[in-house]
């Protein structure tokens, strides 16, 4: 036991060096088990999404006589109250949902990544830049989307910009930690010597070494815009009567209770809790390649 | 002489710039902000954070065509215009926005209690006196939750620190990604109907029971609607709190004390408590003063659930009334309620580490 807890991660390559962030990480990040799990699981609700909404004979807005019908083989995931296939709205209504998810992840993970690096390296931008990304991760962010949600149409872009808005500040955050150590790099001095601009060696330096976090960001970025995303659309704002993950719980807790109908809770939500799952296990792996005493 | 070399180290990142560029307003707001130490650079944010609030809440609404005068009708029928006048008179909306802004600051800062307008749909009560009524049902079950799943979170660190790579810290590993990533209304919603619905042990709604007759009762009665809605906040928090508590447990394991005291043949459960768990206990205190903000956010969300009526609850049914003015005075209300949590938080960690007085840019958590 006492052995096993002081045992050092063996690495193959050599010592870790920032530089080779990159090749470290895309080298150990496939023989994680997690990372494996988490691909399958994301790639299982890519096929089932797809295939589901290609396949499905009706239309998520196509009521049917058979109405709060559990499970059959005609409705694998049942019908609603008005007798909606619930298997063709949840596949349909996974589309405005997770792809909400996904942009507002990226466009946040970019533009957090740039903030973060031009506050690491530019002492000018870093009081400003860094002291508005604490302030954000201090704003009650749910009440206030909520507000905003209500007093303007709450369409998936309006989500979307809002989720960026808010979720720029962590990944900034993490990348200007980083930057601004990687800034004392003697390798980086030189490059300064040899005539080259800040400009270009933010781009071509200092941005290939820590793309990595942008990454790992990213993936972070997902489980909270799906899960505050779907949240919005949960409480009714928005269009509760277009289909979407969250607009299929709203209108289940609004009618599902009193019908004892669990069907119509369980397959959206468990969608919802999967996709997440499956970024958060990628995500925990990343961050184990990335920071290797965290390892088992 | 000492002094001047002292200054210098502390310029020592921006001397270059400052020698080759013009001093600009914004570097020089830069310098400033990296000198403040640790609570003096909180509290810029603080009032950052209310501000920005303060000025949303008075100008989002107004941004919007139509006003609370028109909101009081129902949806489609269009108010007489003299009523519309008149109730506009009664807002105050009629008056130059210039006006109606002094208003706003001199009520809310100016009176006590702070007046944030009356509530249309309990019509004569004040937003104040309804935020007031909740705000105690909706610490109990903030603080409830928290200190569950701190205590959660301790104890499987603690194993897990024992036991590295074992079954358990496996399990606990991906218990605590599994339920950090599952939404928390959708884990609401699902306990809701499992003890709730389908097996009727626990209460589905409300915050007590009427029926209570003797104190006994009204206390367990309290405890048993409040189960619920605990268990969800702390199965979504738990997991991030464990996830600090490990990976800082597991950094200080490699530490030299911690070796030292191993050489020295103490035991494993010591080490573990008294070593390795209290250092890891600053990076929890500033995830838990940074989480306020997320807290208050599930807290809306479970309270909606399950009809819990704390402030997150008055929120939502704020919403679906198109009540505007408790949905501000809330907001409002609630995020004064996390800059006093984090400004707690961040005494205790001032307290607790002596670095965080010093000038410089320190950050436990990254």
């Amino acid at each position: 036991m006492t052995q096993s807890s002081t045992k050092v991660t063996p690495s193959k390559s050599s010592p870790r060096r920032l530089g080779s962030l990159w090749d470290y990480v895309i080298h150990n990040f496939f023989q994680k088990r997690s990372a494996k799990f988490g691909a399958g699981i994301l790639i299982g609700i890519f096929v089932f999404v797809v295939a589901g909404s290609l396949l499905t004979p009706y239309s998520p807005y196509a009521p049917s006589p058979s109405i709060d019908a559990p499970p059959s083989l005609a409705h694998p995931f049942g019908t609603d109250y008005q007798g909606h296939d619930l298997l063709s709205q949840v596949v349909w209504g996974a589309y405005p949902s997770l792809l909400v998810a996904l942009a507002s992840a990226f466009g946040a993970a970019m533009i957090g990544f740039f903030a973060g690096v031009f506050a690491g390296y530019f002492t000018k931008a870093e009081g400003v830049l860094s002291g508005s990304a604490d302030a954000i991760l201090t704003f009650p962010i749910i009440p206030l989307m909520i507000l905003v949600g209500v007093l303007f149409i709450a369409t998936d872009l309006v989500i979307a910009l809002m989720l960026i808005a808010f979720l720029w500040a962590p990944v900034t955050r993490a990348v200007r930690a980083q930057v601004s150590a990687l800034k004392r790099q003697s390798y980086v001095d030189a490059e300064k010597t040899s005539g080259l601009s800040d400009l270009s060696i933010v781009m071509r330096v200092i941005v290939p070494e820590v793309g990595a976090i942008a990454v790992a960001y990213f993936i972070l970025n997902v489980i909270f815009s799906v899960s505050i995303a779907t949240a919005l659309e949960f409480l009714g704002i928005g269009n509760p009567a277009v289909v979407s993950l969250g607009s299929i719980l709203y209108w289940g807790q609004q009618f599902g209770f009193t019908a004892g109908a669990w069907w119509w809770i369980i397959a959206p939500g468990l969608l919802i809790s999967l996709f997440a799952t499956g970024f958060a296990l990628i995500g925990f792996s990343l961050e184990e390649v990335m920071n290797p005493r965290l390892t088992i | 002489m000492v002094v001047i070399f002292k200054e210098e180290i502390n310029n020592g990142a921006t001397r270059l710039d400052r020698f080759t560029l013009k001093e600009t307003i914004l570097e020089s707001a830069a310098v400033r902000f990296c000198r403040m130490n640790y609570i003096q650079r909180r509290i810029l944010i603080y009032v950052i954070v209310f501000v920005v609030i303060f000025n949303l809440d008075f100008f989002l609404p107004r941004m919007v065509p139509g006003n609370a005068a028109m909101v009081l009708r129902p949806a489609g029928s269009r108010p007489p215009a003299e009523e519309v006048a008149a109730l506009e008179a009664l807002f105050g909306l009629n008056k130059p926005l210039s006006v109606q802004y002094f208003l706003y600051l001199k009520n809310t800062f100016a009176t006590w209690p702070p007046y944030l307008g009356v509530s249309n749909e309990f019509f004569p009560t004040t937003v104040w006196n309804l935020f007031v009524a909740r705000v105690g049902w909706s610490l109990l079950l903030m603080l409830s939750s928290l200190l569950l799943a701190l205590a959660l979170s301790y104890v499987m660190a603690a194993i897990s620190s024992l036991r590295r790579g074992g079954k358990s810290e496996l399990g606990f590993l991906y218990s605590s990604i599994v339920f950090e990533a599952s939404p928390i209304y959708w884990v609401a919603l699902v306990l809701l109907w499992v003890f709730a619905v389908d097996l009727k042990v626990l209460p589905s709604f409300g915050n007590f029971s009427l029926t209570a007759g003797t104190s006994t009762q009204y206390v367990l009665s309290i405890f048993q609607h409040a189960v619920l809605p605990v268990l969800a906040m702390t199965l979504s928090i738990f997991g991030e709190d464990y996830l600090v508590l490990r990976a800082s447990a597991q950094e200080v394991l490699k530490s030299d004390y911690v070796i030292a005291a191993r050489t020295r043949g103490l035991k494993k459960r010591t080490i573990a408590t008294a070593y390795i768990l209290r250092n890891s206990l600053l990076p929890l205190i500033s995830l838990v003063s940074f989480s306020l903000a997320g807290l208050v956010g599930r807290l809306v969300l479970v309270e909606a659930v399950f009809g819990y009526p704390g402030i997150g609850d008055l929120l939502v049914d704020a919403i679906v009334n198109r009540d505007f003015p408790v949905v501000e005075g809330t907001l409002l209300l609630i995020t004064t309620m996390v800059i006093a949590g984090g400004i707690i938080g961040d005494l205790l960690l001032m307290r607790l580490d002596p670095r965080l007085r010093e000038t410089k840019m320190g950050r436990i958590i990254q």
